[in-house]
């Protein structure tokens, strides 16, 4: 019995013995959901870039470079887009990739009533037609330039010989258990709630994967996350900066930081009169301390802002532009000629001796976006205005304060494609402009921006947006948060990108 | 013995309990601020939250969903998951299991280490073991599971790498049972030392009540050897109220385990009603609250069943 019982014990303690090696692990919070169409978070999206390739991926630059597409030509003043695909690839089930799988795809994608979540990214595709076994044609409304770039984003492309004809929502065998794609690696097994493990694609298409494997399992916790990458246990997390402590000093682990195409910001409800005149909006840049709110809460791992474009879109983004610093003064000053002035109390007020009062809404749980709110809620009372925070759980605050508009003022954040469009956002009008800004020239700006093929006319409009955004700004930019990775330093081979870019080339990684 | 009528009467009353359970949880889900997470991005357009909408089943009024619902689950039917896209009961099923294990790993040690440890303490009030019991049970109920949890993980998966950080399985090796109690070993501790801490007091306390009974004391005036005054008189009576809250532990391990599941990646119920209520899945909050509540009402029902046999002092035909 006692020898027993010690041989369990040992057999117990034995270590991480038994655990395969070269294979990847990366972690997930909840179950992923294995179509690229309906993936509806960020995890899904992880998985899904491995198993899905798209016509075209973002190289280390973010711009288009060939994958599933060989190449490409743009004709009819860009409203034309004709792809060579290519001939070698073949589905996970064995079937040969054609072009009828791509037009299948793209007219799925693009009609919102299949329950697609990239129907607005393809709203501009007015026909997609296959021309040949290899060659597709897409016929645009307009004149879309992020098309491209939307083509190497989240548009992984789905085999029409399994989901032709069936709802996409519906298919749970192949959505959770069975799905079928092109990527160099391509599932083995699914245990719910547990893991995702995926295998070598030997018939891939490019060069030949160099992992044996990739595991992505389900950790909810992100302390745990970081526990189980300290005992090996996973390879790659991507942290708050609050988590830092815990990883930096690590001998086998790695801190990386990578450029989000994101911005963290401050909606204002311009239908509330307290912040219609831009003199207001102006002023507000002045009276936060951005700096300290990057320094302090986001342990300096994020570019200071200069209006909506961030720093990560190297291509569009005008280093020129001079940043506005803080400046309580001058914000005093400028909310003085909007017709608030502190009273004998400090406290704001507006000729009638109304005080400017308002509530600002964060969402809870995440301690850099709460204690960024509450830094702009301090700053903001040092200069008379009256400020009250409200947290709220993230679907509440999505559901029940910004999409009807009620609120005044929200700490919210943008990802945006690797694509300095942002009509959709901050133009008069749009379904995802919720702080109802409006600037005739913006509009202008941005519909021409979305329009212009030609790289260089369209950096000068952007360009120029982004200066209009300095005066009249649409919302307050607090920071561009840079995504941080903390890495076991024996993966190697992973392109210079965030992490959702980077897994477009696992077939290079490496585990040493 | 148990009369017919009065398990059928205890059976209705189970029955008329779930149902209140499944009306009041629909509508307290319904009410509650915000909505599923499938609508929280705040980047979908009007025409494709309307889609969504439509597709769950979400722009029937309420009553007419409430309907629909009731129709639906007497043929027992849940409805489907919004987060997993599946019946609500297949996600049910492939979780129900995973926690039935931790759950029955929690409550073997739970028993194994207060029952014995608590009836000691009991029949040697103050001595040194008692106060050593006394105090650490007190201060395990004091300490929050995910703050134990967390440091168990560093110290014996990280600082000192003996066991895993988390999960149910190393990858590769599912269904391997060694693996498995490598990985159930943490969190079934975690999981068990509240409820260790608490049967062990009530044990302790149940037992010095019972030491105290006249017919113990006449039973020791009668010279019989303390080894059979504490088996026969003392524990027999002391360990029929421990019975009723064993039972009252259960669903709790079943189903209140979540922060426990959560900190350890365990695939289970706990985590499952977390994941439900994050993403506002109705259809899975519903069916994992009726499931406990299931639980709650299956194991009393046990205890009411069981009571008058092994209490014979407990009439069942009034």
């Amino acid at each position: 019995m006692k020898r027993t019982l010690m041989t369990l014990g040992l057999a117990l303690a034995g270590g991480l013995a038994g655990a395969q090696s070269n294979i990847l692990q990366l972690p997930l919070i909840n179950d992923p959901i294995l179509n690229p169409l309906i993936a509806p978070d960020l995890g899904s999206i992880l998985v899904n870039k491995v198993l899905f390739p798209g016509l075209v991926r973002p190289d280390e630059n973010l711009q288009p470079v060939p994958d599933l597409a060989k190449s490409w030509t743009v004709t009819n003043g860009g409203l034309v887009y004709t792809f060579a695909l290519r001939d070698d690839v073949r589905w996970h089930d064995g079937k040969p990739f054609t072009a009828d799988d791509v037009v299948y795809t793209f007219k799925t994608a693009a009609d919102p009533k299949s329950g697609s979540r990239l129907a607005s990214d393809f709203s501009s595709i007015k026909s997609v037609e296959a021309r040949g076994k290899y060659t597709v044609r897409f016929t645009l409304s307009r004149p879309f330039a992020p098309f491209l770039i939307l083509l190497g984003h989240n548009a992984g492309i789905l085999p029409k010989h399994l989901l032709d004809g069936k709802d996409l929502n519906a298919n749970t065998a192949f959505n959770r258990q069975l799905p079928i794609g092109t990527g160099p690696f391509k599932v083995s097994r699914v245990v719910p709630g547990a893991s995702v493990t995926l295998e070598v694609n030997k018939d891939y298409y490019g060069a030949a994967p160099k992992l044996a494997g990739i595991t992505f399992k389900v950790v909810p916790d992100l302390n745990t996350q970081v526990a189980q990458l300290r005992s090996g246990q996973l390879d790659w997390v991507t942290l708050e900066p609050s988590n830092l402590a815990s990883v930096q000093n690590v001998p086998n682990i790695a801190i990386k930081q990578a450029n989000a195409v994101q911005h963290f910001l401050v909606f204002f409800n311009l239908k509330n009169p307290l912040f219609t005149a831009p003199k207001v909006r102006e002023a507000m840049q002045y009276a936060v301390n951005r700096k300290a709110i990057i320094d302090g809460i986001l342990k300096g791992y994020a570019d200071y802002p200069t209006g909506t474009i961030p720093t990560a879109l190297r291509t569009y983004y005008d280093k020129s532009i001079k940043p506005i610093t803080y400046n309580p003064a001058q914000a005093l000053k400028l909310l003085a000629q909007a017709g608030w002035k502190p009273n004998a109390r400090g406290t704001l007020v507006n000729s009638k001796g109304e005080p400017f009062k308002f509530t600002l809404i964060v969402d809870k749980g995440n301690a850099t976006r709460e204690q960024s709110a509450l830094a702009v809620q301090q700053d903001l009372k040092k200069i008379g205005m009256d400020v009250t925070l409200q947290t709220l759980e993230f679907g509440t605050l999505v559901r029940d304060y910004l999409i009807p508009g009620k609120y005044d003022a929200n700490l919210i954040w943008w990802t945006t494609p690797p694509d300095p469009d942002q009509y959709s956002f901050y133009a008069t009008g749009q379904d995802n402009n919720e702080a109802a800004w409006s600037n005739a020239r913006a509009d202008s700006l941005l519909r021409r921006g979305r329009e212009t093929v030609d790289p260089v006319a369209r950096k000068n409009i952007y360009n120029a947006y982004q200066r209009l955004t300095m005066q009249d700004p649409p919302v307050l930019v607090l920071y561009y948060p840079k995504e941080l990775q903390a890495i076991s330093k024996d993966l190697t081979g992973v392109p210079d990108l965030g992490i959702r870019d980077a897994l477009r080339y696992t077939e290079r990684f490496q585990l040493r | 013995m148990l009369s017919p009528g009065y398990v059928a009467r205890r059976v209705l009353h189970a029955l008329v309990v779930l149902a209140v359970v499944a009306v009041v949880t629909f509508f307290i889900v319904r009410l509650a601020p915000g909505g599923p997470a499938a609508l929280a991005d705040p980047a979908l357009r009007d025409a494709e939250r309307a889609v969504i909408e439509a597709r769950l089943g979400l722009n029937d009024p309420l009553p007419i969903q409430f309907l629909k619902f009731v129709g639906n689950a007497v043929r027992g039917d849940l409805g489907q998951s919004f987060l997993f896209g599946t019946p609500t009961t297949q996600v049910i099923a492939s979780r129900l299991g995973n926690t039935l294990i931790l759950a029955g790993a929690a409550l073997t040690l739970t028993l194994l280490v207060a029952v014995p440890l608590g009836t000691l303490s009991g029949l040697r009030p103050h001595s040194w073991l008692d106060r050593i019991v006394s105090f650490v049970s007190v201060v395990v109920l004091a300490v929050p599971v995910f703050w134990l949890g967390l440091i168990l993980i560093i110290a014996l998966a990280v600082l000192r790498p003996v066991l895993p950080a988390g999960g149910m399985y190393t990858t590769g090796m599912e269904g391997n049972l060694l693996d498995l109690l490598r990985h159930l070993l943490l969190p079934a501790v975690v999981l068990a030392s509240a409820s260790i801490a608490e049967l062990l007091r009530y044990t302790r306390s149940s037992v010095r009540s019972a030491a105290k009974l006249d017919h113990v004391r006449t039973a020791r005036a009668k010279g019989l050897p303390q080894r059979t005054v504490h088996v026969r008189h003392v524990l027999k009576n002391a360990l029929i109220p421990v019975v009723t809250v064993i039972g009252l532990q259960l669903p709790r391990l079943v189903g209140g385990a979540a922060v426990t599941e959560t900190i350890f990646a365990w695939p289970g119920m706990g985590r499952l009603s977390v994941e439900a209520a994050l993403g506002r899945d109705y259809p899975l909050i519903l069916g994992v609250t009726l499931v406990v509540a299931a639980a709650v009402v299956l194991f009393n029902l046990l205890i009411d069943l069981v009571y008058p046999l092994i209490d014979p002092r407990i009439r069942t035909d009034g």
